[in-house]
């Protein structure tokens, strides 16, 4: 029998993703706990009075329904934890130690883990980072308009001013904002032409793992590989619950490693925060030169870089600029049909929400057997790179027990949304608020970032390291190291394509470790009464 | 292994919370969320103001969510239960009957507030009925073990009450004890009875009490 979540007591974000349900703008506020005591008042005031947005799905009530708005809030609340603040908040001892060490330690002690080198390291973090004041809580607010975000904002700024907490939960300031300000909080927001900076499609893959209520249809592309067609649902099944949520079995087939009382990790999860600046001109420089040379241009050689179109497309699919063209108009003309459809109450309404989620099943239902050599997706690429889908097998079937052996345990939950404007230079405001979540941040995001994003061993890659995101060094005298060979396609004549000098086009400009605890352990932190013993 | 050990009732009772998917949530939290933190609630309070205390008989007793057993990790097979279940166990002296009467004639309000988030507690108008379900839900008991002398509640609590302030007397009266001043002591014993009432249920310890009242010492002092 599967288990079945308690989705009531998960927090909102972890299972369903908010930037899915037209939650167009976040603001992420980050406090110091000075008196615990204080400390669990702001948290119960936060409780009672704007409750902690759990993972229930909205859109249940009337499953053809694109969104069902009705159903939706117009913010939502979230909280986390880092190890300081739990500490701060009283937590016992007994308790504090069963965390795992990279979450005891924090992001910055684990920078060379993480490759937060040069200027990634932490010295050229946001102030907020290099405060005296601890990092301790997490708070994101979620809106569906920009008023209903700075209402549900000011009603938490006032919970700080209460007797009863005013002068223990003290608001961080220093997040670098636009023209070298700087602010009390982090704004991320949908860019107006969706994607980020670089301006490729964002966010198009899920991990789709046991209980998560989503679409059953949504394990293609989500799922771990199985040796089956990866259009089909025979090609997948979900992911173990534990690979995301504390207190389930994993794919390890046991509970992951989590902390004491059991009631403190259920239901509860990891979280990477990551403030990730993006050198738009660098970036947009670099593609036009290269692309002056690369077969295709440079929309082409974009797509080699990332392994989709910027529209989305992925390229093992659609090899051709035209294709990829074609396909996501198709898509997009499918899907306002049915969104009109369903507004106007039309008949077709069925047929057409099926066409659409077949359709949108090309976006994610692929694998790369049929592109062992990489010609059509480079082993490079940035999405080959984070989610390999079996490809680690290198063709050599039955290689392991399942095509997923080496990458079902390294998955991750993205969340998070750009910030800024997006403008043609490197030193503006503008990037990536970067969210992962997982049941262990060593085992899953650490080692993507150290061993798939800044090394390339694995892809048979030498030390390449990942055109987008990865740490790409300089020689002395300031030339640009990073490399990337995309592979030709497999029957022609062509040479490979040799990317040198490549830049390091994103920056790490601030993060930490948090914990996502279970609504139930929100609460026992703020009565003081979680009890390892 | 029976429920029972001379005067002692073991009782173990699987309850079960109704699942959202059939019964919905209360205010966006699942029932068995609702039904621990009105648990946790009742904890936040010294013992003696619990429900339980005031139900007679009781030498202990537990409450807790039991959200689902736990898997032994691979090669075992990974079982879940039904639904999640309200645990009440409770250790007391004498038939079990009377006892659940006791529990709802004294406790009901706070048990209602609890147990109407539990399968079928709506059928529950009565102390009759509520017998009835309760032993609906009851499982053997296992392993009993008899802790206590085996006396009802108010006896074992009388005695305590006694031990507590005769070991203040002895303790205050060491002067006359050591030095053999048998008429003062006589006086001073026959004090301590007058105020200590060892025939009579009163004055006692209190169910729930965790620590010695404030004073308590003093009043021993003659």
């Amino acid at each position: 029998m599967p288990e079945t979540l308690d989705l009531y007591d998960i927090q909102g974000n972890i299972v369903k993703a908010y930037g899915r349900y037209s939650f167009r703008q976040s603001r992420y506020v980050f406090y110091s706990v000075t008196d615990g005591a204080k400390g669990r008042v702001f948290i119960k005031e936060l409780l009672v009075k704007f409750g902690i947005t759990n993972a229930a799905p909205w859109e249940v009530s009337d499953p053809p329904k694109p969104i069902d708005q009705d159903n939706i809030p117009d913010a939502t609340t979230n909280i986390a934890f880092t190890y300081s603040g739990l500490q701060h908040l009283g937590l016992p001892q007994k308790s504090l130690q069963s965390f795992p060490q990279e979450f005891a330690m924090g992001m910055k002690a684990r920078r060379d883990i993480l490759g937060d080198d040069g200027p990634s390291a932490p010295q050229h973090w946001d102030h907020i980072w290099n405060d005296d004041l601890s990092v301790d809580i997490f708070l994101s607010i979620n809106g569906q308009s920009p008023e209903a975000l700075a209402q549900r904002y000011q009603g938490i700024c006032n919970i700080l001013k209460d007797e009863r907490v005013e002068g223990g939960v003290l608001q961080l300031d220093g997040h670098a904002g636009p023209n070298s300000s700087t602010l009390a909080y982090q704004d991320a927001a949908v860019l107006s032409v969706r994607g980020e900076h670089f301006g490729y499609a964002d966010g198009i893959s899920e991990p789709y793992f046991e209980g998560c209520g989503t679409n059953p249809i949504k394990v293609i592309g989500g799922g771990k590989p199985t040796r089956k067609d990866p259009y089909t649902i025979a090609g997948w099944e979900p992911l173990e619950t534990g690979e995301f949520i504390l207190g389930y079995r994993d794919e390890s087939q046991e509970y992951p490693k989590a902390p004491v009382p059991k009631l403190l990790s259920f239901n509860g999860s990891f979280m990477v925060y990551r403030k990730l600046h993006e050198n738009v001109a660098s970036f947009q420089h670099y593609i036009e030169e290269m692309g002056k040379d690369y077969p295709g241009g440079k929309e082409a050689l974009a797509a080699k870089f990332v392994g989709r179109w910027r529209n989305g497309a992925p390229l093992a699919l659609f090899p051709t600029e035209s294709e990829a063209n074609a396909f996501i108009s198709e898509l997009i003309d499918v899907r306002d049909r049915y969104y009109q459809a369903y507004k106007d109450k039309a008949a077709s309404t069925e047929a057409l929400r099926k066409e659409y989620d077949k359709l949108r099943l090309k976006l994610v239902g692929f694998n790369f057997n049929h592109d062992i050599d990489g010609g059509r997706c480079p082993y490079g690429s940035h999405t080959r790179r984070i989610n390999p889908r079996g490809a680690l097998e290198f063709g050599q079937t039955d290689a392991f027990e399942t095509p997923g052996a080496l990458t079902n345990r390294r998955r991750l939950l993205r969340r998070g949304l750009p910030y800024g404007k997006t403008e043609r230079n490197d030193g503006g405001n503008h990037g990536i608020i970067f969210m992962a979540l997982c049941a262990s941040l060593e085992r899953q995001f650490e080692f993507v970032q150290q061993q798939w994003v800044n090394y390339g061993n694995d892809f048979k890659l030498a030390s390449e390291r990942d055109p987008i995101l990865g740490n790409h060094g300089q020689t002395p005298d300031g030339k640009s190291t990073g490399r990337m060979v995309i592979e030709a396609p497999k029957d022609g004549d062509q040479p490979p394509f040799i990317c040198a000098g490549i830049k390091r086009f994103v920056e790490t400009r601030g993060g930490e470790y948090f914990f996502i605890p279970s609504i139930t352990a929100v609460r026992m932190i703020a009565e003081g009464i979680i009890d390892p013993t | 292994m029976a429920n029972k050990s001379g005067n002692l009732y073991g009782l173990t009772t699987f309850i079960p919370i109704k699942r959202t998917a059939q019964y919905g949530t209360v205010n966006g939290q699942s029932r068995s969320s609702k039904v621990r933190e009105l648990l946790q609630e009742w904890s936040l309070h010294p013992n003696d103001e619990s429900p339980m205390a005031k139900v007679p008989n009781t030498y202990l007793c537990r409450f807790y969510v039991l959200n689902d057993v736990y898997y032994q990790g691979s090669p075992a097979k990974e079982d879940h239960l039904k639904s999640k279940y309200l645990i009440f166990s409770s250790n007391f002296y004498g038939k079990l009957k009377p006892y659940l009467k006791g529990m709802w004639d004294n406790a009901q309000e706070q048990l209602k507030e609890v147990l109407q988030h539990c399968v079928a507690f709506e059928e529950v108008n009565s102390s009759d009925d509520f017998v009835k379900y309760i032993k609906r839900c009851q499982v053997k008991t296992t392993f009993l073990f008899n802790g206590s002398t085996d006396d009802p509640l108010d006896e074992q609590l009388k005695a305590l009450y006694l031990k507590q302030a005769f070991t203040h007397f002895v303790f205050d009266h060491h002067n006359l004890i050591n030095k053999g001043k048998a008429a003062e002591l006589q006086q001073a014993f026959k004090a301590f009875v007058d105020k200590a009432q060892p025939d009579q249920p009163i004055p006692t310890w209190s169910p729930g009490w965790e620590a010695e009242p404030e004073r308590f010492e003093e009043n021993y002092r003659f």
